[in-house]
């Protein structure tokens, strides 16, 4: 489980200070999707990368089961995001120099996972291993940072606007991919979007309203990625 | 508002390295020219046998000297430019494309690039202006016992021209022509960060390489961070090669001129090297400072990403060094037995060891502790700072 506690975040100092987070709670069960939704700026990607543990809040605390992530140190921070947390980010940041398989194989060896290939074919590209990232479209080299985050089997997976840059039709792509994953391999979601329809898919839904929860609901019956509008 | 995203205000600091090592050479460069160009007008003045051989010992020295460090220093720094403004127009392609997407011409946008003719410029007229406020000092101690003729220094526009005014507007030129040249690609490969796909020999080896069974991920990725950060690969060696090759040879020098051309010139080129190697690993650690981040988001250590994306360097400087340090010893003694080999009582000169170790250790020092002190400055820059770069 993972539960956020009173956590507040500001940016700039003195005059130009501006609270971003002003006391978030939530808790998130183990296997749980969770969407968070909310206008551009209310401090979504900032509340993602604080549960992640990217980046500290200036007070409150981000609990994994006992463990409170804020209070370790750098490198402790660094070593629970290699053995618990997996990320999708919008712009895909794949090693441009490396070949596909080896932006996954980045992943796999962190959870010594010799089996990353798998990852690849569910994905739908295991025919383009020995590709470079430029050499593929953006749907294709979104897929290939699913498969880079879910080989190193983390507990948990961050994705901020992962079909932000995607058009319609591989945006379901991905999350089909995803949510099917997510269903075979029992890990937690928690994912920022923009996109309303999305919502539908998740467990829990989190609404940001200008660095405040204002609503929490959750869903008795989800949807898969080709049955929401877009 | 087209230079602003041209060169930011982080690269204005860069090119202090620029205006050093312009400084530098230029300094050295017009004290030892102007004096050659003096001491050649007043041999007619000259009257007695005696004083004709100090004269002539006199000027083969000044040439030595001048030869070689105005040489070294010159070539060092057109060299260490040129790679510099290739590496920044390369790294900054991103910027040009949204220029050029957004509409400004190609031609427009590489015109910008003048600053780098402006920094070198500006270096260049530091270099001569300190020259000339210790011309007199250094003409007399040349002169010490006074057996020459009493020298003035004279100002001699041919070496403003070709030591400030030429260089300016030659390496103003050289980045216009090299931006406008990357400017002629398309938008979208200008945009898109595509890197050299390996050619197709390339992908064979790849190939072979791999039936040998599969390496980790972190020496897959040290062997592909150097093979293809080439430039970078360069720059460390060429730097290391630099640093080697001038500070022994000050070290050196020192036996064969008088002390205080031999303190100068010590002076200078430790200067030099520094600023060549700093500039180096900063530009090393910035070349592979997006991958470091993505790394870290997911959760290599930064020790571990320094040891395989900083480490495969190290070598490369090593090599760079030794190589330097050869070339200074070779080029030291053919120097010094054409020159001198007329002249009585040759200067004998052999390898200095001592100088060697002192040069290694130094450079071992300051490169580890750039190394380090920069890495530790990576970590404290938050990932996404890194990753909107
Ligand atoms: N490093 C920073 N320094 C200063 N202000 C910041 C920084 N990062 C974020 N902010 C501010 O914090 C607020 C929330 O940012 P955040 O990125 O969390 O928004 P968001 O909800 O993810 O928006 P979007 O949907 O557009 O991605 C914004 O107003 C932004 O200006
Ligand atoms: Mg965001």
């Amino acid at each position: 489980m993972i539960e956020v506690k009173s956590v507040q975040k500001s940016y700039g100092s003195g005059e130009s200070r501006f609270l971003v987070l002003k006391g978030i709670s939530l808790k998130v069960n183990t296997g749980d999707f969770v969407v968070i939704l909310g206008a551009s700026g209310s401090g979504k990607s900032t509340l993602l990368n604080i549960m992640s543990g990217l980046e500290s809040p200036d007070q409150g605390a981000v609990l994994y089961d006992e463990t409170d992530i804020t209070k370790l140190s750098d490198s402790e921070r660094t070593k629970f995001r290699k053995d618990n947390i997996g990320f999708i980010f919008q712009q895909y940041y794949l090693l441009p120099n490396m070949t596909v398989e080896k932006n996954v194989k980045m992943g796999a060896d962190l959870a010594k996972n010799t089996d990353y290939k798998t990852m690849l074919e569910a994905v739908g590209l295991g025919e383009k291993m020995k590709k470079y990232p430029s050499e593929l479209s953006g749907g294709e080299q979104q897929r290939v940072s699913v498969a880079r985050a879910l080989a190193k089997k983390p507990r948990v997976l961050f994705l901020d606007e992962p079909t932000g840059a995607l058009d319609e039709q591989t945006g379901r792509q991905v999350l089909d991919y995803i949510c099917k994953l997510h269903k075979e391999y029992g890990f937690t979601i928690v994912m920022v979007t923009h996109n309303q329809n999305i919502a539908e898919m998740a467990g829990m839904v989190i609404r940001m309203n200008s660095g405040n929860i204002s609503e929490i609901y959750t869903n008795s019956v989800t949807k898969n990625a080709y049955e929401i509008g877009w | 508002m087209v230079i602003a995203v041209v060169v930011g205000i982080k690269d204005a600091a860069k090119l202090t390295g620029i205006f050093i090592i312009v400084c530098c050479a230029v300094l050295v460069c017009t004290l030892f020219l102007n004096f050659n160009i003096d001491i050649a007008g007043i041999r007619d003045e000259i009257t007695s046998q005696q004083v004709m051989l100090f004269y002539e010992a006199q000027v083969s020295t000044a040439k030595v000297v001048s030869s070689l460090c105005g040489g070294c220093l010159l070539i060092t720094s057109v060299i260490m430019l040129i790679f510099y403004i290739k590496h920044y127009v390369d790294t900054h392609k991103k910027e040009l494309g949204i220029l050029k997407a957004i509409g400004y011409s190609g031609g427009k946008i590489a015109v910008n690039f003048w600053v780098f003719g402006s920094s070198v410029f500006l270096g260049a007229l530091a270099g001569f202006a300190g020259a000339w406020m210790m011309m007199s000092a250094f003409y007399e101690v040349q002169n010490e016992d006074k057996i020459l003729p009493a020298m003035s220094p004279h100002f001699h526009p041919i070496l403003f021209l070709s030591l400030v005014i030429l260089p300016a507007v030659l390496f103003g030129i050289i980045s216009i022509f090299y931006s406008f040249l990357k400017l002629k690609a398309p938008v979208l490969r200008l945009l898109k960060e595509s890197w050299q796909i390996p050619t197709g020999k390339e992908k064979h080896r790849e190939k072979r390489e791999e039936k040998g069974g599969e390496r980790p991920f972190l020496d897959e990725l040290k062997r592909s961070t150097l093979r293809d950060k080439k430039t970078l690969v360069f720059f460390i060696i060429f730097a290391s090669f630099c640093f080697a090759s001038m500070t022994q040879m000050s070290f050196s020098m020192d036996e064969l001129a008088s002390a205080m051309m031999g303190i100068m010139i010590m002076l200078i080129g430790i200067v030099l090297a520094c600023t060549t190697l700093f500039l180096a690993i900063t530009t090393v650690i910035n070349g592979n400072k997006k991958t470091i981040a993505m790394m870290r988001v997911f959760g290599y250590s930064q020790k571990q990403c320094c040891q395989a994306l900083l480490g495969g360097y190290r070598p490369m400087g090593y090599i760079g060094f030794a190589i330097g340090t050869i070339y200074q010893y070779v080029i030291l003694k053919v120097a010094v037995y054409v020159i001198f080999k007329d002249i009585e009582g040759m200067p004998e000169y052999g390898f200095d060891f001592k100088a060697m170790l002192i040069a290694l250790a130094a450079f071992l020092v300051i490169y580890e502790t750039v190394m380090y002190l920069y890495s530790e400055k990576l970590k404290k820059i938050s990932i996404k700072e890194v990753m909107l770069e």
